[in-house]
């Protein structure tokens, strides 16, 4: 059974390289991907100096006994792609979660492009959010949460619309051309339950990038594919990340992990317990924690 | 069994019999217009945070769901009309109670739909910036008004075969009317037979466009 799932990994990994290396010899693609690049760096240069994210001492408990983040600090610069791993309930999910403003925090403060824009109100035991910020960054799921009732256009073309008043006509054509980039122009018309659960996680990537974000979340968005749809998941995470679109990344894939981090964050006990290269945190990790949860993970 | 069937008396009641299943379709499908909206009004009352709003919402509909159908109609018919001062004509009481049983139990359809909506589609509007007017229009509801599509038209069904009860108060529906030509022919055995085949026939394709419905949405959910 190791041996299979090791194999498994390998040949999903060659899978991969090569749609990269594909994707890298192709010219025009990468030309694409070059000004695309630029365009991600441009919208966070004009920060430079400053982290793109700063997440300052951040509690969260849902109940007294329940705490998930006790004060847990992180810097993410521009350009970068970072993988949270951790044991369950060690807050990857919830960080993220609060990033997007969906939960409340006891305390803490995080910021974007300089701007705080989550902030506890300690005093009034609630949580400020700054939309304008918070509509920078876009978030995909676990479980796709594509809108059943909506065809897979309308689901990418409804927030454009309504959030920012796009036309229809232009939306649209946005829409199409992301499809058909995703390899799902032929499924514009389908609805949701027609597509299979890589194509839908596919579908929700897309419909997160109709609105521009500077930043997108990755929230375990492959733990509920069958296994051989992981892949298809992970190539346009890769492609995405490869025109430079700074990501943050919660997993419990570590093949992923390893491959497509520029930095690792190992997230345990509401707090980050140890951060960096991916070679640094699978190789040689420093913290006893660390070790315990990657052997746990590999089986080794 | 040594009773014989006889329905050749029946035919000289055909006519009433039509009239009486015509004001039968009038009450269902009025009281049906009632139930429709007025229980997707009450069922947002229901959930409303206010509670000067939602209690007086809860009791309109647990007294509607928890006492007799015929106790309600007969308190419409005699109560009414005395506490309140309100003479009515006999259909339109009757329409009045059969819409707003079915109000009440349509408004639990629709909670029930409403509440149903995952946490997953609220947190994606959120994600997607819609505001929460924006979230409850483009989101909650499409998907609460289509899962309780089947649940109405199974209400609206029975509501169909209530208005059997309004004969007691004197409106002249298909149940009236059958028992009046049970009377006249000394046929009762044969007349409401064929009153429940006529309330069959039209209940039962509806009843089957309700499972097709649900096994559609069930082979759509796989």
């Amino acid at each position: 059974m190791l041996r299979a799932a090791a194999f498994a990994r390998h040949l999903r990994s060659k899978e991969v390289v090569t749609t990269m290396n594909k994707i890298m010899s192709n010219k025009t693609a990468t030309q694409e991907f070059a000004t695309a690049g630029s365009q991600y760096k441009t919208a966070a240069a004009g920060v430079s100096g400053q982290p793109l994210v700063r997440i300052s001492n951040l509690h969260k408990s849902y109940s007294p006994t329940v705490q998930v983040l006790k004060g847990l600090n992180l810097d993410m610069a521009a350009g970068e792609r970072l993988v949270v791993i951790g044991p369950s309930g060690g807050g990857k999910s919830t960080l993220l979660r609060v990033m997007m403003g969906l939960e409340e925090v006891n305390s803490g403060s995080v910021n974007f492009a300089g701007q705080e824009y989550i902030c506890a109100d300690e005093s009034k035991q609630k949580t400020k959010i700054n939309l304008d910020v918070r509509k920078q960054i876009g978030m995909v799921f676990q479980h796709y949460t594509l809108f059943p009732h909506l065809t897979i256009l309308q689901n990418l073309t409804l927030a454009p619309r309504k959030v920012r008043g796009e036309s229809n006509a232009s939306a649209e054509e946005r829409g199409m051309a992301l499809l058909t980039r995703f390899g799902l122009g032929a499924k514009a018309n389908a609805y949701p339950n027609q597509l299979s659960g890589g194509q839908k996680q596919r579908v929700a990537i897309a419909r997160a990038l109709m609105l521009d974000p500077k930043l997108m979340l990755f929230d375990e968005v492959t733990s509920a594919l069958d296994p051989e749809l992981v892949a298809e998941v992970e190539q346009v995470i890769m492609q995405l990340a490869e025109q430079g679109m700074p990501m943050m990344i919660v997993t419990h894939d570590m093949w992923f992990a390893k491959n497509i981090a520029s930095r690792v964050v190992f997230c345990a006990g509401g707090v980050v317990v140890e951060e960096g290269t991916p070679d640094e945190i699978f190789n040689a990790p420093k913290h006893e924690r660390t070790r315990e949860f990657l052997n746990r993970v590999f089986h080794i | 069994m040594s009773y014989s069937f006889d329905f050749s008396g029946l035919s000289q009641g055909y006519d009433e019999l039509l009239d009486g299943l015509r004001i039968t379709v009038e009450l269902t499908i009025a009281a049906n217009l009632i139930g429709v909206t007025f229980g997707f009004i009450v069922a947002l009352l229901v959930m409303s945070k206010l509670k000067v709003v939602r209690i007086p919402a809860m009791l309109f509909v647990e007294f509607f769901r928890c006492t007799p159908a015929i106790i309600q109609i007969i308190w419409f018919f005699y109560c009414v009309p005395i506490l309140f001062d309100v003479y009515l004509e006999s259909i339109t009481m009757g329409i009045l109670a059969l819409g707003l049983n079915l109000t009440a139990f349509n408004a639990e359809a629709y909670r029930a739909a409403i509440q149903s909506v995952p946490k997953e589609q609220h947190d994606a509007g959120i994600a997607l910036g819609l505001s929460p007017l924006q979230r409850v229009l483009y989101v909650v509801l499409p998907h609460a008004v289509r899962s309780s599509v089947p649940v109405l038209i199974t209400n609206g069904i029975g509501i169909f075969q209530q208005t059997a009860l309004v004969a007691i108060v004197a409106i002249q529906d298909l149940m009236y009317q059958g028992k009046a030509l049970a009377t006249t022919t000394y046929r009762p055995i044969e007349t409401f037979t064929l009153i429940a085949v006529i309330y069959f026939a039209i209940s039962f394709p509806i009843a089957q466009l309700v499972q097709a419905i649900e096994r559609r949405r069930e082979v759509a959910s796989r």
